[in-house]
């Protein structure tokens, strides 16, 4: 078992007192080193102001404009 | 034409033609019931698309149905007609299985804000749809109740997770079917079983009553025939319930006024970033045609590179899977193998993922939903892709507690042209718009601004006007092919 699979485990067991259910679990806690990977790789690239959070205004924001 | 025939044709026609025929006493409810029946009985042993029936209790709604029509009484829209619906939507005093093992004998003490406003508009339930363990695979696979089969070829997925809602309708045995939509369970049968299906803008319906799987992505919504009977189900659910604090408190249009064939005006974009990413070229082709008929009606067509969708993805992926292993988790814990083990192997890395990523995915919604709307809807209104960019694999070739190398890929490939709808919160519709080599159903998708289910529906309706793939009938109920005649010399 690499590292990264490991310190998954013994935090989702810690953290959440489950362990990896079946191989597939152990599968696919191992692919969140691609998921990390995805996530780090947005760092510096969005550069927004800042702005209120709520996602539910931002739908009105950008709702059509009455016709 | 035989008696059976004449109660199956019954089944053919679109919930506004039935809701229709029910109103001016032209057909009763009981005989739209019994030739949903029919047709049931024709088609489920191979498509398996149930999961429970009450008939009793559809027989004395009906019946109740017809009085009021021979009375007189105040009707609403959707009176008088049957449907069945995945079985997540929350009835006081009646199971509700959600597809799972888990809560095979959960009894809800509440009823669905969706199911009392259908109930409301006329509609009655008559059984409960097969769907994906807990809404959870875009795929039809069900190791608790069993696969749902695609109606036009057997060995195919259906879609999901609202799996039953798309092959029950595509087999002719409902006549709407409310679906949920969290990653595209909504579109995504819609498009593999050749029938319709619309996921609102988020907030737009109420989720009280039904199944939870991720509180920010889920989408309650109708899959029908045709926009047209879209329309008429999400006029009847749609709007704020002070049950769902998150429901939006906006007025909700007469969705069908704006179906009038008309697109003039209407700028269509083919979204060429992410979503033609190794698209079957016969899928794509089927999508260009589509979009010429458009033309056709009067829009504008382009081609737009759509722009943030890697952080679409990675952030929208992060939501789901902690939200999805945190409802879970009590479960996990107790109950691991009571789960189908893909299911409880998906949701397991959902734990590992910090809350500062969840954190993030979530506060960077807002802006990019707005950088998003900023740049292209500035261009056009509507975006066109593949609802699903493949062809449709089989069901063998997606199982993933089973499958070859690179089932996981396949599976997830699937939906890879729904999900970034919904971290963006837009509305989007499926329709059908030709079928593959394999004699298999392609979905075009077409996605508004934030609460443009109007301009949706319309082009949809529009599409649906000028075509006819949405009426074709799948082998399990065509009518059988007359006897070839012997040629004669």
């Amino acid at each position: 078992m690499d590292d990264f699979l490991a310190a998954t485990e013994a935090a989702v067991s810690r953290w959440h007192g489950v362990t990896a259910p079946n191989e597939p679990a152990r599968r696919m806690a191992a692919d969140l080193a691609a998921t990390i990977a995805a996530f780090t790789a947005l760092r510096g690239t969005l550069a927004f102001e800042d702005e209120p959070a709520s996602f539910e205004a931002a739908l009105r924001a950008t709702m059509e404009p009455s016709r | 034409m035989s008696a059976e025939t004449a109660t199956t044709d019954l089944a053919t026609l679109s919930l506004a033609e039935a809701a229709a025929a029910v109103r001016t006493g032209a057909v009763t409810s009981r005989a739209l019931l019994d030739a949903c029946r029919a047709n049931r009985a024709r088609a489920n042993p191979a498509v398996n698309a149930t999961i429970w029936i009450d008939d009793p209790a559809a027989e004395a709604a009906a019946a109740a149905a017809d009085a009021a029509v021979a009375a007189g009484a105040p009707l609403g829209p959707l009176h008088g007609v049957p449907m069945a619906h995945k079985d997540m939507y929350y009835q006081a005093g009646r199971p509700c299985s959600c597809g799972s093992l888990i809560r095979k004998d959960f009894v809800p003490t509440t009823t669905a804000t969706a199911l009392a406003r259908l109930s409301a508009a006329g509609a009655y339930v008559w059984g409960g749809l097969n769907m994906a363990e807990f809404a959870q695979n875009p795929t039809g696979h069900n190791r608790h109740y069993g696969d749902c089969h695609n109606p036009w070829n057997l060995p195919f997925i259906t879609g999901g997770s609202s799996s039953g809602s798309g092959a029950a309708l595509a087999a002719r045995f409902t006549y709407a079917a409310l679906g949920s939509d969290t990653g595209g369970s909504i579109r995504l049968p819609a498009a593999a079983c050749g029938v319709t299906g619309i996921k609102p803008t988020q907030t737009r319906v109420s989720r009280f009553g039904a199944m939870p799987l991720s509180f920010s992505l889920d989408n309650v919504g109708p899959l029908a025939r045709t926009a047209r009977d879209c329309a008429l189900v999400l006029g009847a659910i749609a709007g704020h319930d002070p049950n769902d604090p998150t429901s939006a408190d906006l007025p909700v249009p007469d969705y069908t006024a704006a179906l009038t064939g008309d697109l003039r005006g209407v700028r269509i974009g083919l979204a060429e970033t992410y979503f033609l990413d190794g698209a079957d070229p016969d899928v794509v082709a089927a999508v260009e045609r589509a979009l010429e008929v458009l033309a056709g009606r009067g829009a504008t067509i382009s081609r737009i590179a759509l722009p943030l969708m890697n952080a679409v993805s990675a952030y929208g992926g992060i939501i789901s899977r902690v939200e999805a292993a945190t409802i879970h988790a009590e479960w996990l814990r107790t109950r691991p193998g009571h789960y189908s083990t893909h299911l409880s192997g998906r949701m397991y890395p959902g734990l590992a993922i910090p809350g500062a990523y969840y954190i993030e995915s979530l506060s960077r919604r807002g802006p990019i939903l707005r950088a998003f709307a900023g740049e292209v809807f500035g261009q056009v209104d509507l975006i066109a892709s593949p609802t699903i960019r493949t062809r449709l694999p089989t069901l063998a070739e997606t199982d993933i507690d089973h499958g070859p190398p690179g089932t996981e890929e396949r599976f997830l490939a699937v939906s890879a042209n729904t999900r970034p709808f919904n971290y963006l919160g837009l509305p989007a519709i499926s329709v059908p718009c030709g079928f593959d080599p394999n004699g298999l159903p392609i979905g075009l998708q077409l996605a508004g601004r934030p609460f443009a289910e109007a301009r949706v529906l319309a082009a949809g309706d529009a599409y649906q006007r000028d075509t006819d793939w949405h009426a074709r009938l799948p082998p399990v109920v065509a009518p059988p092919m007359p006897a070839a005649r012997e040629a004669t010399p």
